[in-house]
């Protein structure tokens, strides 16, 4: 493979990621050439000693993917976060994705759960005053605090859970680097 | 978040080694990730994505230097919290490999009590 090839290949293989990082990228690796170059090393050498383009750049961008998580736990970057690393397209991983929907749909259920149930702890919080309700008012205005309160609570521990389970996820998916492995092992 | 023990000791040997690397002087990516692959047999493609990780954890900053042939070098050098994590880093690992040794020393040394 050739310099050209390579970056052209790495560079199609980044595109989502924003057009400054794959400049960034492209640039070091196109440096690395033209330094492997003057130490005198063929183009098809480096190359092939810097693994395949497509590989690195599903790793890479996998990785950005991770690292966004990281920095903020929205469930946006949680979805980039996955997306990326089904991209990596380990085949165990596509085996693992319908049992992780069947999790996934459960503790979405759950999160929906928790703010109906909180709504109606709303309801019977300020309905209290005004309905007849066995047990007076203030039984009726403490009830609808603790149901709110249990509501969030069911919220807080799915919320929990499901950073745990992205975490997993990525812990799992950082297992199927090849390239990006510090390359330790002779 | 746990990890492989063989992951993160290859991991955080590799970020200490470039950390100890550029210690000793700054350099651009192609020469250090020579002399590690050198040093420790690391993929020289490895390189890239671990100095754009250590600059994003802000422990180098870059500068440009015009080169006599080509374009100019990207050169890193450690930032005061990379001299400090590298400082950190050493004293761990030195703490952790004496532990090690004093493991498979096959005589152990006995420590006099006063």
């Amino acid at each position: 493979m050739t310099k050209d090839q390579f970056i052209e290949r790495l560079k199609a293989g980044l595109s989502g990621l924003k057009a400054e990082a794959i400049a960034d990228i492209a640039a070091d690796y196109e440096a690395h050439f033209a330094e492997a170059a003057a130490a005198g090393r063929s183009e098809a050498d480096v190359a092939a000693a810097l693994g395949d383009p497509g590989r690195l750049a599903r790793e890479l961008k996998a990785e950005a993917g991770m690292k966004n998580w990281e920095s903020a736990k929205t469930p946006s970057a949680a979805a980039g976060a996955v997306l990326g690393i089904i991209g990596l397209g380990a085949l165990d991983i596509l085996v693992l994705l319908p049992i992780l929907g069947g999790v996934v749909g459960t503790l979405i259920g759950v999160f929906t759960a928790a703010i109906g149930i909180f709504i109606a702890g709303g309801v019977l919080f300020a309905a209290g005053p005004f309905t007849p309700l066995p047990g007076g008012v203030a039984a009726a205005m403490l009830g609808g605090v603790g149901v709110m309160a249990g509501a969030a609570a069911l919220g807080a521990f799915t919320a929990v859970l499901s950073v745990w389970l992205v975490n997993g996820l990525i812990w799992y998916g950082r297992l199927h680097y090849r390239v990006l492995k510090p390359a330790l092992d002779n | 978040m746990p990890e492989t023990i063989d992951i993160q000791m290859k991991k955080g040997v590799l970020g200490l080694c470039v950390l100890a690397v550029l210690a000793r002087g700054e350099s651009y990516a192609y020469e250090i990730a020579s002399r590690l692959s050198d040093a420790i047999g690391m993929g020289e493609g490895t390189i890239y994505p671990l100095m754009r990780r250590m600059q994003s954890d802000g422990l180098v900053d870059t500068y440009l230097v015009e080169s006599s042939a080509g374009p100019s070098r990207k050169y890193y050098r450690l930032t005061s919290a990379g001299h400090r994590a590298l400082q950190d880093q050493s004293s761990e690992w030195r703490g952790f490999t004496d532990a090690v040794d004093a493991l498979l020393d096959p005589t152990p040394t006995v420590t006099q009590e006063a």
